[in-house]
């Protein structure tokens, strides 16, 4: 097992605006924050490509998101956003288009294109932009009923109301498999036993699967949409509850991004708090998914045994915050609520006996071969791919790409405990579950020692100052790197909220997995994934 | 494999005693406000006014809690002590949506002890499906009650539906409601099932599943606790009364008990 | 002249008559003509049949003496007259079936040549039947290899069809050619070509000699019976033939190679040691297991159904090895029984293959392909073709109380009549062969589940499947003919048993009515064989006697009683699993009904998991169908994967995924490649004589003559 180590100095020997103007001479503008922390690019869109084509190819930068945002009193404006994995500032390259043009050119088709893909589609049907040189692939957000012409996310919708909808229609999504006898077998999206929503359409000439067309968005809340208008804390409501098993860590985006644009200093009990209770969520969402997979695997008693775990860590998270799932514990500024001495130490010795009750597990299912045996090798995403689709959290990790937010960009308390974050390089199902189980042993150290050296102080900062902002948030969610984009008005209601959630960049990558297996593995790799529909569609 | 059967023999019977005893142990309900009686209009005003939702209303110098509309926000009870709702811990929170016709009851005495659910995930977010899940694991093991899940709706005799009904899900819960057989009972799961949630009514979300089709038993909360989903199943079965969603001041219902 | 006499020679004249009038009618009236004439030819086959099937009737001609090789004549027996009756009852719906059939043909190609070539090989197929010298048979089994060639070509534009109408008469002359040369050495011995010659000088043929004739014969007879290793030509001739051709090559000509081997094998020549029957039986198990994996795995509904043939043809020869090994080691009426199980299963194949044939043709007149990937959906359009295809399907799959499941049944009972041998290596390889019968019995439901389920049920895979129409009339009464006859055949195996013994007693000279389906019923039964009164009391504590002094004669019950020290009952009733079977369904109907009168009845779409409506794409065909068995069998089956491509647009956005797996058949890659591949390589090395000069040519002419002197000088 690989261990990320003290990441030392990366491979940038200039600062990025000056590489900027040696070589964009005039055509690209490039300024570094004052605090160093953001660089910002603009472009013309005639340049677009080549600009990305650079950060990625040569530079070895990472697309993180896509924000495209309706300005009052001008045309759209996208900001592509960039990190690296390594100590660098974020890149911003932005683009600001005339009032009334909708058109852009695509970064899909570049080799590190497929991680923007996605978001360009999302941007085309909530936005109405069409993206030149992406094949327009049909219906992606908005389904097949929606009416054509209407985007949502544009000022001029309104919410509240619902548009009617044409009914007779049918989708019928190109195949691509060209083999005598081909067909698709259609899977969900009402799944069979308790799962989320999502459609799969599985093309194969009856063994393996060739290609998988997935479908999502049919929990399509429109978060985005209706947080427009609406004042911060009921704006913290929706960023908690769109994906109910990564609520805290969401929701702590969402708070950092409010406290960054207020300029409020969290004091070091909540921070410490804080990363407690985010390790906690990842434990218990990991138990989740080992659950998961042991489920897919039918192997039934490892699968009570880790439910029993999971079971175990929604009591004691009720214990120490009354809710099972952290709803209602973050607020900007700190937690709202502290913890008393007596679920301090229940905390702390639950915490240890949890810990040593996976470590069994994980003992007893490494030498379960017929469990094994479902496993390795089987749903395998290769380093390469990883890094082109741009995967991030547990996924990633397992295919060697080394990419943690909480030591790339250390937020809460972070920064002063010193854990480990675990890599695999195999990339396949066991592979995947290794890294679970290795994350909980570090989360479970990372709460100890956040307990242990327990400042005391207040758990939360009042403000009182409003005033209009941006910024960028990133966590690291139980499923990997969250990017909360936020935008403030003058009078404290929401402007612009835009939520990249890991799962929406995972899903994507997940068709590397599941294509080239036959049928059976289909749902163990799904499995392995442990990714969440409603964190994907928002 | 033996290693594994002495595993699950030496881990013993974790089953909780509900339904025959009430579940003591704690972490298992997330709890919910009840109507208090605050003895002030305005602080009763300033508790209603705290409540995203509008769950809490004021009566006077009381308040009511129309728990059907929490979401567990806990604004209304920061710190125990505070001037906050009261609070209680139980998890029977299961309503009847309408008084059901004693023919219809005759109907649900038959289902005895084998009840098969079908759950549609109608634009949840994972927290109700992962209470929703829980029901399978060995804490609260709904087999020892007959309950059962089926992976098709024909075989199926509850439906049991948690979120908001996203546009896109409108078409798939109402062709798998159809594809029952009568007799067929709905059972909403979670605060976005009742009225929408936090996402209430708009142009991709429906305020609820009742909107979409009729539904028989409702189980408020954000998410419900599995607990609280069992109860609604042995409502259904006629095991167990309903809760009214309602709750009045301790002193009215003191009254009126 | 006898009556008998009287109606083959008025066949031969129908026949002359329906060829001329092809030429004399217009065009348009050539399929009408071709549907009257031939009714009118199969009737009167039938008639003729029949009278020497069951009644006492004899039939001997004499024609023209031929050069000093001896008097042509034909003779019927009654093995030949249960050939003749078979070919009949098959020929009589083919020609209804054509009339209306061969109406596509009008424009493109010649009726009329088409209505000479189909009496022409009537007529030759009977004089095979009818031939009792090795010449006339000869001559007449080489005009049906030149007639049905030139029918398989019919379609002569195509390139296809060429290929493989030549494959099938290269191979059909290869087998003439080995026949005929195991007839002239046993004329040789016999001094005379008349088969009653032969049959006497037999057994005076060295045991070397009559090994070499056995080989020579089953093997040149097995080409046009489509066994293992040489039944290459089969699922090539078949899908480019004219489908009602395509029935009478499955369903009469194949029998001509059965025929072959029984006249000669068993008949003319017969074994006297089991060594010729264990190889029959081995090719006759492999031939069933090999055809019916190809069948599987394959779509295309005529070359599945070839395969299919290629099958049941080897369970009619494990049948007829059997019998020879049963005759060879003194088990006549065991022998007996064998030869009835495999001339049951010969006349039912011939009668559900007609039916599948046919059923095919209507099939693509309705819905205008034969890709079973590409129908789908037909049942609801074309009710009455779909029954009776089902009809066809449940009989081929072995599914009682249809006919396959009587002939299948009797088959797997000889086998496992083989406890009564005595040599255990023998014994072994009739286990084998019953284990492999046993599994073609199970492919054959996996395959033909397919065949109904893909090609009728579901939805419609294809523009022509979603536009398809019920046929006319003309080719669904064929169907229902041949359907009527596999029910009878079917329900009633105590009838259809005594023929085919009577058949086959001449040559194991033991009658095996009485072993297979005793007289309980036959109110005479004083006067017959006296029946134990042991197992007149295990029949009736079988509860077998129901119908007695109802039914007439030897009731309704196939059984047979194994021997002292093995005293098993096999017994076996379609008619009363019919009646049981029509009675529960029956009882479970009324049931329903009544539990259900007061409740409405709702009906609701397909549940497709949430999705608005289901289209074909998302509905399995019949390739995934059979996908896993190709995966499980795929050492036999070698698939080679051939192109695979992706093409796509930037990397990531695939475009198109090709998936190619040609497969070629294990015969062709086992026995026919490698001789093809020596006989290449020879040819390359005597190439190398071919020098270009003139003056070695000439130095090759001096060495040849001189070689020729020296030779010449040396001998005398």
């Amino acid at each position: 097992m690989a261990v990320l180590d003290q990441v030392t100095n990366a491979n940038v020997a200039e600062p990025l605006p000056k590489l900027c103007r040696k070589l964009w001479k005039g055509k690209v503008a490039a300024t570094l924050d004052d605090d160093g922390r953001i660089c910002r690019l603009t472009c013309r869109a005639d340049y677009l490509v080549q600009v990305c084509q650079w950060l990625m190819r040569d530079l070895g930068f990472a697309f993180a998101t896509l924000v495209v945002e309706e300005l009052a009193s001008a045309g759209l404006s996208l900001v592509y956003v960039f990190y690296r994995d390594a100590p660098s500032p974020w890149a911003y390259l932005e683009l600001q288009l005339d009032a009334g043009m909708t058109q852009v050119p695509s970064i899909s088709g570049l080799v590190h294109g497929p991680s923007a893909d996605w978001h360009e589609r999302e941007a085309e049907d909530l936005f109405g932009l069409t993206f030149e040189g992406h094949p327009r692939l049909g219906e992606f957000v908005l389904h097949e009923d929606w009416p054509e012409g209407v985007n949502p996310m544009r000022r001029s919708f309104d919410a509240r109301r619902r548009k009617g909808r044409e009914l007779d229609i049918t989708w019928e999504p190109p195949t691509v498999v060209v083999a005598p006898g081909a067909f698709a077998m259609p899977i969900g999206p009402v799944f069979s036993d308790f799962a989320e929503s999502a459609h799969f359409l599985l093309e194969t000439v009856g063994e393996d699967v060739i290609r998988t067309i997935p479908r999502f968005f049919y929990k399509y809340r429109g978060v985005e949409k209706i947080a427009e208008g609406k004042p911060v804390d009921r704006v913290l409501l929706l960023a908690e509850r769109f994906s109910g098993t990564a609520a805290f860590a969401h929701g702590l985006a969402f708070c950092q991004a409010i406290e960054a644009i207020y300029g409020i200093d969290v004091p070091p009990r909540a921070l410490a708090l804080r990363t407690a209770f985010a390790e906690l969520e990842r434990l218990r969402h990991h138990a989740a998914v080992i659950t998961g997979i042991c489920n897919s695997t039918a192997l039934a008693v490892a699968t009570a045994q880790a439910a029993l775990i999971e079971e175990t860590l929604l009591r004691l998270s009720c214990d120490v915050s009354r809710h099972r799932y952290l709803f209602g514990l973050v607020i900007p500024g700190g937690v709202s609520r502290d913890i008393n001495n007596e679920d301090w130490e229940h905390l702390v010795t639950a915490i240890g006996a949890l810990a040593e009750r996976l470590r069994d597990l994980h003992q007893m299912l490494r030498y379960s071969s017929s469990f094994l045996d479902r496993l390795e090798e089987v749903g395998i995403v290769s380093t390469e791919q990883a890094i082109t689709y741009g995967l991030v959290g547990p996924v990633a990790r397992a295919s060697g790409v080394a990419r943690d937010m909480r030591k790339l960009f250390p937020y809460a308390n972070y920064a002063d405990i010193d854990f480990a974050v675990p890599v695999e390089q195999e990339g396949d199902g066991y592979a995947r579950l290794r890294v679970l189980f290795h994350e909980t042993e570090q989360s479970a150290s990372i709460i100890r020692r956040a307990l242990l050296s327990l400042p005391e102080g207040p758990v939360d900062a009042p403000h009182a100052s409003r005033h209009a902002g941006v910024a960028l948030a990133v966590v690291e969610a139980p499923l990997g790197a969250a990017f909360h984009w936020l935008r403030v008005n003058e009078d404290g209601t929401v402007a612009r909220y835009r939520i990249t959630p890991p799962s929406f960049t995972n899903w994507h990558g997940f068709h590397l997995a599941a294509e080239n297996f036959a049928f059976q593995d289909f749902p163990i790799i799904l499995a392995s994934f442990g990714l969440s529909n409603a964190e994907c569609d928002r | 494999m033996a290693d594994w059967v002495l595993k699950g023999l030496r881990t013993g019977i974790k089953s909780t005693a509900y339904p025959q005893r009430p579940e003591k142990a704690s972490g298992v309900s997330p709890g919910r406000p009840i109507g208090t009686s605050l003895g002030s209009a305005k602080r009763a005003e300033t508790l209603a006014e705290l409540c995203p939702t509008g769950a809490i209303i004021r009566d006077g110098r009381n308040v009511t809690v129309d728990f059907g509309r929490c979401v567990h926000c806990y604004r209304c009870h920061p710190n125990e002590g505070d001037e906050a709702v009261s609070w209680d811990l139980s998890y029977e929170w299961a309503a009847d949506r309408d008084q059901l016709a004693a023919a219809k009851r005759k109907l649900d005495r038959a289902f005895g002890r084998s009840l098969y659910l079908r759950f549609v995930d109608a634009g949840a977010c994972g927290a109700c499906v992962s209470e929703a899940r829980q029901l399978n694991n060995p804490y609260y093991n709904m087999h020892r009650l007959g309950f059962f899940t089926t992976p098709t709706p024909r075989n199926a005799d509850v439906l049991l539906v948690a979120g908001p009904v996203s546009d896109a899900m409108r078409i798939p819960l109402r062709q798998t409601y159809e594809a029952m057989p009568t007799p067929k009972r709905v059972v909403a799961i979670g605060a976005c099932a009742l009225f929408g949630g936090v996402f209430g009514p708009s142009f991709v979300a429906s305020g609820g599943a009742a909107e979409i089709i009729p539904v028989d038993v409702e189980v408020p909360g954000c998410p419900p606790p599995p607990l609280a989903i069992l109860h609604a199943l042995l409502v259904v079965v006629e095991r167990k009364p309903p809760t009214p969603l309602a709750s009045l001041p301790s002193a009215q219902s003191r009254e009126m008990a | 002249m006898s009556i008998t006499t009287q109606l083959f020679a008025l066949f031969f004249v129908l026949c002359g008559s329906g060829a001329v009038a092809a030429f004399i009618l217009p065009t348009r009236w050539n399929p009408i003509s071709l549907a009257v004439f031939g009714t009118l030819t199969a009737l009167v086959l039938l008639a003729a049949g029949g009278l020497l099937l069951l009644g006492d009737a004899e039939f001997h001609a004499e024609l023209w003496p031929v050069l000093s090789l001896g008097v042509m004549t034909l003779a019927a027996d009654r093995l030949s007259a249960l050939f003749l009756f078979v070919a009949g009852l098959v020929f009589l719906p083919v020609a209804i079936f054509s009339g209306s059939y061969l109406v596509k043909y009008l424009c493109h190609y010649s009726l009329r040549y088409f209505n000479f070539l189909y009496f022409a090989l009537f007529a030759s197929i009977v004089l095979v039947l009818l031939a009792g010298d090795a010449l006339s048979f000869l001559v007449s089994w080489e005009f049906v290899s030149i007639v049905s060639y030139l029918l398989v070509n019919f379609e002569y534009k195509r390139e296809e069809s060429s290929q493989a109408a030549f494959v099938m008469l290269a191979m059909s002359e290869a087998g003439t050619i080995a026949v005929a040369i195991a007839f002239l050495l046993v004329a040789v011995a016999a001094g005379s070509m008349e088969f009653g010659a032969l049959r006497s000088a037999a057994p005076s043929l060295s045991a070397t000699m009559a090994g070499a004739v056995f080989l020579l014969s089953f093997f040149g007879f097995a080409v046009k019976a489509g066994l293992v290793p040489v039944n290459s030509w089969l699922p090539l001739a078949h899908p480019v033939a004219p489908t009602n051709v395509s029935a009478l090559l499955s369903a009469v000509i194949v029998n001509l190679g059965i025929y072959g081997i029984v006249r000669f094998n068993l008949d003319l020549v017969p074994a006297t040691t089991s060594r010729p029957g264990l190889i029959v039986l081995v090719i006759g198990s492999v031939s069933a297991l090999i055809g019916i994996l190809y069948a599987t795995v394959e779509s295309e509904m005529k070359r599945l159904l070839a395969h299919s043939t290629i099958e049941n043809m080897g369970i009619v020869a494990a049948g007829i090895g059997a019998a020879m090994i049963f005759l060879a080691t003194g088990h006549q009426i065991v022998a007996s029984i064998a030869l009835i199980a495999a001339t049951y299963h010969l006349a039912n194949h011939s009668v559900y293959k007609a039916l599948l044939f046919l059923g095919t043709g209507a099939v693509e007149a309705g819905a205008h392909t034969r890709d079973l990937d590409r129908l789908g959906g037909i049942a609801r359009v074309m009710p009455w073709t779909s029954v009776f295809f089902l009809i066809g399907v449940m009989a081929i799959a072995a599914l009682p109380p249809l006919n396959g499941f009587v002939s299948e049944w009797l088959t797997l009972q000889t086998v496992l009549r083989s406890v009564l041998l005595s040599s255990t290596p023998v014994k072994i390889v009739f286990a084998i062969s019953g284990a492999m019968l046993a599994l073609t019995a199970g492919l054959a439901v996996t395959c033909f589940v397919k065949v109904f389920a893909m090609g009728f049920l579901g939805l419609a895979r294809s523009e022509g499947a979603a536009n398809a129409a019920e046929v006319r009339i003309g080719m669904r009464t064929p169907l229902a003919l041949l359907a009527a006859a596999c029910i009878l055949l079917g329900l009633l195996p105590t009838y259809v048993i005594p023929i085919l013994d009577r058949s086959v007693m001449p040559l194991t000279h033991e009658s095996a009515t009485a072993a297979l389906v005793p007289p309980f019923f036959s109110l005479a039964a004083q006067g017959q064989e006296a029946i134990p009164p042991k197992f007149l009391a295990e029949f009736h504590d079988l509860g077998a006697q129901v119908g007695e002094g109802l039914l007439p004669g030897r009731g309704l019950v196939v059984l047979h009683r194994g021997e002292e020290h093995n005293p098993v009952i096999f017994a076996m009733s379609t008619s009363y699993m019919f009646v049981a079977l029509t009675g529960i369904l029956a009882l479970t109907f009324v049931v329903f009904r009544l539990a259900t009168r007061g409740r409405t009845l709702a009906r609701r779409a397909v549940w497709a998991g949430g999705l608005r409506r289901l289209w074909p794409g998302i509905t399995y065909t019949a390739t995934g169908f059979s996908n896993p068995v190709r995966v499980i069998f795929g050492a036999v089956l070698h698939p080679a994967a051939g192109e695979d491509s992706t093409e796509a647009v930037a990397q990531h956005f695939r475009t198109a995924i090709t998936r190619d797996q040609v497969e070629a058949h294990i015969v062709d890659r086992l026995v026919l490649d490698p001789p093809v591949s020596g006989l290449r390589w020879l040819a390359a090395i005597v190439r190398r004589m071919h020098v270009g000069n003139v003056n070695a040519y000439a130095a090759y002419v001096l060495v040849a003559l001189l070689l020729v002197l020296i030779i010449g000088a040396g001998i005398f």
